[in-house]
């Protein structure tokens, strides 16, 4: 079984530790006096960062976890606190005594630390990385996380469903059209209602657009990080080009607010000329990129996950279709229809993540053909039931999950599992046997998302 | 080889192509003599995302792109403070990210200053105050300008960093 995520919710007299894998969800009441649960992780290693959150937000300890660390709480976090419990209601925090936090490290002769961020040299968000070096070899990698961690999932509680929207949206703004799509699914089913046909396929076509310029976006940055950079001038002028004819249909460029339940009317013609242009750039695009052999030295056999690492750690999105498995939240009668293949390479290298991309962008395109609907639409959402729901989407990181319930109308819990969230814990495996100059390269070949992660 | 060449005399140079022609000419053309006569040719920004949704960052990257162009004003995106003249701040300026932020303005040599980016760091974005989140960044750290948006286009962000140039003396 494929584990998804694992999350706590309060109820009245109890905890209730929710783990959802592929094919079930299992449901578990955890006692309010002396919360203590079952560890998964000794057959589920991605479990660790799940568990230590709730460790975090709820005060439920693992007993015979690997790993107790808090997660989310970093050095200068007031201690036992635990800030999604329904009694906590501050809404801001003195800072405590700094308690260092205990890295991951190999120890050794000739063995020592590379501390890296959370300000990193580029214009990328914050995060932590720690390295154990022998010389330039890479023997191992710590990611620690959660700088930027906003507390959205308190934020929103007590909140209507339209209400959340435009915080949802501002979660990761790389995914918006993706979260959009996520809640859009929630409020389908909490209104009991029907997406109609033409609204469905303009929201597709909205999410392959938001994929097309997020793989654009990779396919400048991971060659301009093997020293390449007239790729990126390349690539980042068909992303602003397509970041442009975004606005052209949502009025923002990165499409906040675009899945409302109204469709527009497009513009047949100009739609289907602008893509039949980008067509063709990505085709010369990559038809020069295969031919630089000093690019693909690099790029080849670099950062891999094998096939049992990605299954065995639940990877999903890029990552996981690199290494050959399949997950892909696209696999569904709707999609397929309309001209989805799944893209798959085999090596788990930054060459296969790379190729992968290119071959996405060009089903996104194909399939963009096919959602392009000329008649407007529109629905009423008359009203919203209480209850648990649960959605998916397949954002351009990877398979996102979203899990809403609600009581009286309104928001009790709000959980997300961004992509990367999975993917960032794979991420230490493909340093096997690398040299510290490229993990840049590697980290970008799976460009995760800090934003969604630390919600 | 041949085929790359092609292509490069047929594109040509994109960055006189935008739609906002002479606009940004004029800017561009103001942007240059300030930073040549104030900052001696050449203004270096650090930027630190506090806690945004990555959506500034990528805008600001976008500056670099054919299009924008940004390095020809003279302006270039720095990798440590302390090469910097001015700290640009995106984000909510989160409990995890304060301390980090604060370090990263002690180490920037004077004379220096702080543009805060987007309506983040306002907290003019739809985000309430919860009690990871410090913002408005102004009760942490000196703001000496303040660029609007959710998130700035890469023009609003030119735009203003021309209008903070335009009010500094040196």
């Amino acid at each position: 079984m494929r584990l998804i995520a694992r999350f706590a919710k309060e109820k009245k007299d109890f905890f209730e530790l929710v783990t959802i894998f592929e094919e079930e969800i299992q449901k578990e009441q955890i006692s309010k006096t002396n919360p203590k649960a079952k560890t998964i992780t000794d057959k589920y290693p991605s479990a660790i960062w799940f568990e230590r959150k709730i460790q975090d937000d709820f005060g439920i300890n693992f007993e015979n976890s690997f790993d107790n660390r808090p997660l989310v709480q970093q050095e200068r976090f007031p201690k036992n606190i635990h800030p999604l419990r329904k009694n906590f209601k501050e809404t801001s925090l003195e800072q405590s005594d700094f308690t260092p936090y205990e890295y991951e490290a190999i120890g050794g002769d000739g063995v020592f630390q590379v501390a890296v961020g959370p300000i990193h040299a580029g214009i990328i968000e914050p995060g932590h990385f720690q390295f154990s070096q022998a010389g330039e070899d890479i023997l191992h990698l710590e990611v620690r996380h959660f700088y930027k961690n906003r507390a959205i999932e308190k934020m929103v509680e007590g909140k209507t469903l339209f209400e959340a929207k435009p915080i949802i949206e501002r979660i990761s703004g790389n995914e918006s059209i993706a979260y959009q799509i996520c809640l859009r699914d929630i409020i389908i089913q909490a209104s009991n209602q029907e997406l109609p046909l033409p609204l469905k396929k303009r929201d597709a076509f909205l999410l392959e657009l938001e994929r097309i310029i997020h793989h654009l976006t990779d396919l400048g940055f991971i060659p301009n990080d093997a020293g390449f950079s007239s790729a990126l001038a390349f690539a980042s002028k068909l992303a602003e080009d397509t970041r442009r004819f975004m606005t052209k249909l949502t009025n923002h460029r990165f499409g906040f607010g675009a899945i409302n339940f109204e469709a527009n009317s497009f513009d047949v013609d100009f739609i289907n000329n602008w893509l039949d242009t980008l067509s063709k750039e990505i085709e010369y695009f990559e038809d020069w990129i295969i031919d630089i052999p000093s690019l693909w030295d690099r790029f080849d056999t670099t950062g891999i996950l094998s096939l049992e690492k990605a299954i065995k750690y639940d990877a999903v999105g890029v990552v996981a279709r690199a290494s050959g498995s399949s997950v892909d939240r696209r696999l569904n009668p709707f999609y397929i229809q309309n001209g989805f293949e799944i893209s798959l390479e085999f090596e788990g290298d930054v060459a296969s993540r790379f190729k992968l991309r290119l071959q996405e962008v060009k089903n996104s395109l194909t399939m963009m053909k096919n959602f392009i609907e000329p008649k407007t639409n529109s629905l009423e959402i008359d009203k919203i039931n209480d209850g648990e729901y649960y959605s998916f989407v397949e954002s351009s990181l990877g398979e996102l999950f979203m899990a809403i319930d609600i009581k009286n109308g309104v928001i009790e819990r709000f959980f997300v599992r961004d992509p990367s969230f999975i993917n960032w814990q794979v991420l230490h495996i493909m340093m096997d046997n690398n040299i510290i100059a490229d993990f840049p390269l590697i980290n970008k070949s799976c460009d995760l998302s800090y934003a969604g992660n630390d919600l | 080889m041949i085929k790359f060449w092609n292509k490069r005399v047929k594109t040509g140079i994109l960055t006189e192509n935008l739609e906002f022609d002479d606009e940004i000419k004029q800017i561009e053309q103001e942007i240059k003599d300030i930073v040549h006569k104030k900052f001696a040719g050449s203004l270096a920004i650090r930027m630190v995302d506090s806690g945004s949704c990555n959506a500034c960052e990528a805008e600001c990257n976008a500056l670099s792109n054919p299009y924008y162009n940004l390095e020809r004003l003279g302006i270039y995106f720095v990798a440590s403070p302390r090469h910097a003249d001015i700290l640009l701040v995106s984000g909510l300026m989160t409990f995890n990210m304060t301390p980090h932020t604060i370090d990263a303005y002690n180490q920037m040599a004077e004379p220096k200053w702080i543009i805060s980016l987007g309506d983040c760091p306002a907290m003019e974005a739809p985000f309430e105050k919860t009690y990871a989140i410090n913002a408005p960044v102004l009760d942490h750290l000196p703001i000496a300008y303040h660029i609007k948006g959710c998130p700035p286009t890469p023009k609003d962000i030119i735009k203003g960093i021309l209008e903070f140039l335009k009010g500094i003396s040196l």
